[in-house]
């Protein structure tokens, strides 16, 4: 089992270092993508959210941007 | 109230544009699902290729690929991302005239598709065949589209972006990475070029874009429309807000390792298809969770199935969905790969993820958006409860007829005699997939039929909108009431 997980790490090259940091911070994000959308505390903001598509009658009387013309 | 609001939104967006790609997209299902009969029938019955080059498997199989995917698709993407957009931000789209430069940059392409596949003129790499000069044009026309959403999503009186709208976005993104990577060619003449990449390298940037292909265009897409359209069409928010976020930003993370999981047994490290059926079984779990959220919207209300038939088409797509997307992880490991690849199974796989899933959750989109834009009743509701049956039996009796086929592909081709060779020869395989290729060939005739009907009823429809009016009255001065 050791040898399965041994790595060269004298064989690393600069794309190797890139991709290793680039995967290692990935993984890092998306844990605390989990932790911050579970987190109970944002559970109210974040389910407010749903009702957009059904708060066309609130968008209509908002005004008129007419997207900036 | 609805129509009200439908009325309002009449006035107030730009959907002219919308639809014109919701048309054109119904127009293109039925061209690319005959095409797709025609080469199923061809491998079943020979002779349909009546000796001629330009009707050859080979050089219809890309038309077929490219017409349901770029053309149908697309155009269902481009129509339903123009639409949800403008509704969910509560604003116009950016730049209308850059929303008509796609629509007519989209079509000239598929037009240029249409022309330049059956002539043989192809870079050969699959999903990718086209050539340079119209790769420049999709990346031009894509990123027309991109930035008008974009700036339109900039524009939005909305605090928040709707999760839709993110899915969309993702999608719009990273195929412009993935298309320009992917196409890098160096061209030898207008219609000649080869790729920049050579060998495996070549090899792993084609599938890194193949799967990505499937992943961003035809799953976050396709997403993004069900969360607008599943929730609308039930007239209910989705289940869970927060599964919805974790389904993004899941798949943002993941998709873009699998493509190696293409290329198993092949030149390629075998550590390197090792992780890409590592993380393509991890992404069942937020596939998972984004098909129970989509079902689950329906929860208290599920007798709405009952009578509501765009509905019906919505929630089998997510059964599709969810079918699809735990096969193709299982396909990716290695063992079973072994038996798999290469043959008919694969062909099921993606049937059942373009036909159940990709065709059902666009047309229960299109039909949602055909009484909403031309602000009617479908001409014939009977008509889309007959689509519904022929497009699911028909995706059944395709997706069936391949995995038998498939595995029974896979099971000859390595089995062996007690002398230790091969006991099947490759013409005695080919004989036995008869009448499963004469099945599949059966199935897709029932699923164009259904595009058939669909076609008829939303034209239909579009006269009975024509004859009463309605859309005219809905461009009219409102009434001080629903003013």
């Amino acid at each position: 089992m050791s040898d399965y997980f041994k790595t060269d790490w004298a064989a690393m090259t600069a794309n190797d270092w890139a991709g290793l940091i680039l995967t290692v911070v990935v993984f890092v994000l998306m844990v605390v993508a989990y932790f911050q959308v579970f987190r109970p505390k944002n559970r109210e903001s974040l389910e407010s959210r749903k009702h957009i598509p059904f708060e066309e009658d609130q968008l209509e009387d908002i005004g008129d941007n007419d997207g900036g013309k | 109230m609805e129509a009200t609001a439908d009325r309002l939104a009449e006035q107030k967006y730009s959907f002219d544009v919308v639809r014109w790609f919701t048309i054109m997209a119904v127009v293109y299902l039925v061209v690319g699902a005959a095409v797709g009969v025609y080469i199923a029938s061809e491998l079943a019955w020979p002779f349909l290729n009546f000796d001629s080059p330009y009707l050859s498997f080979g050089r219809l199989r890309p038309v077929h690929t490219n017409a349901v995917i770029f053309a149908f698709g697309g155009c269902t993407l481009m129509a339903t991302a123009f639409y949800t957009v403008q509704r969910t931000c509560g604003v116009r789209l950016w730049s209308e005239k850059l929303a008509w430069f796609t629509f007519w940059g989209w079509n000239a392409i598929i037009v240029l598709a249409v022309i330049t596949l059956p002539l043989g003129i192809t870079q050969s790499k699959e999903y990718a065949e086209l050539e340079w000069p119209i790769d420049i044009l999709i990346a031009v026309v894509w990123l027309a589209f991109t930035i008008n959403f974009i700036m339109t999503i900039a524009n939005r009186k909305t605090s928040h972006i709707y999760v839709s709208n993110w899915f969309f976005l993702g999608m719009m993104v990273m195929i412009v990475y993935l298309h320009v990577v992917n196409s890098l060619a160096i061209p030898v003449g207008l219609f000649k070029s080869y790729s920049l990449f050579s060998g495996v390298q070549d090899a792993m940037i084609q599938w890194w874009w193949g799967h990505n292909a499937v992943g961003f265009y035809l799953t976050a897409g396709f997403l993004g429309i069900m969360y607008y359209f599943v929730p609308k069409q039930a007239n209910r928010p989705v289940y869970s807000y927060r599964l919805s976020v974790i389904h993004f930003w899941a798949l943002m993370f993941g998709y873009v390792w699998l493509g190696a999981h293409h290329l198993q047994y092949t030149a390629l490290p075998d550590w390197t298809g090792s992780l890409g059926a590592a993380v393509s079984i991890a992404m069942i779990i937020p596939s998972w969770g984004g098909a129970v959220n989509g079902m689950m919207t329906l929860s208290g209300a599920w007798d709405k199935l009952r009578t509501d038939y765009v509905l019906r088409f919505l929630i089998i797509a997510l059964a599709f969905y969810a079918m699809s997307t735990f096969e193709g992880p299982v396909m990716s490991l290695k063992t079973v790969n072994a038996l798999s690849h290469y043959t008919d199974w694969t062909i099921g796989h993606v049937h059942s993820g373009a036909l159940g899933w990709v065709a059902g959750i666009s047309i229960g989109a299109i039909y949602h958006l055909m009484t909403r834009l031309w602000h009617t009743e479908m001409w014939s509701e009977s008509l889309v409860n007959v689509h519904f049956w022929t497009a699911t039996i028909g995706t059944v009796i395709y997706v069936v007829a391949m995995w038998v086929s498939g595995i029974m592909q896979g099971l000859m081709w390595r089995a062996y005699d007690e002398y230790g060779t091969l006991a099947y020869t490759f013409v005695e395989s080919v004989a036995a997939m008869h009448p499963y290729y004469a099945m599949r060939a059966v199935g897709g005739g029932i699923f164009l039929l259904g595009a058939i009907i669909m076609l008829f009823n939303i034209l239909m429809t579009v006269r009975k909108s024509s004859a009463e009016g309605s859309l005219r009255e809905a461009r009219g001065p409102l009434a001080p009431a629903a003013a």
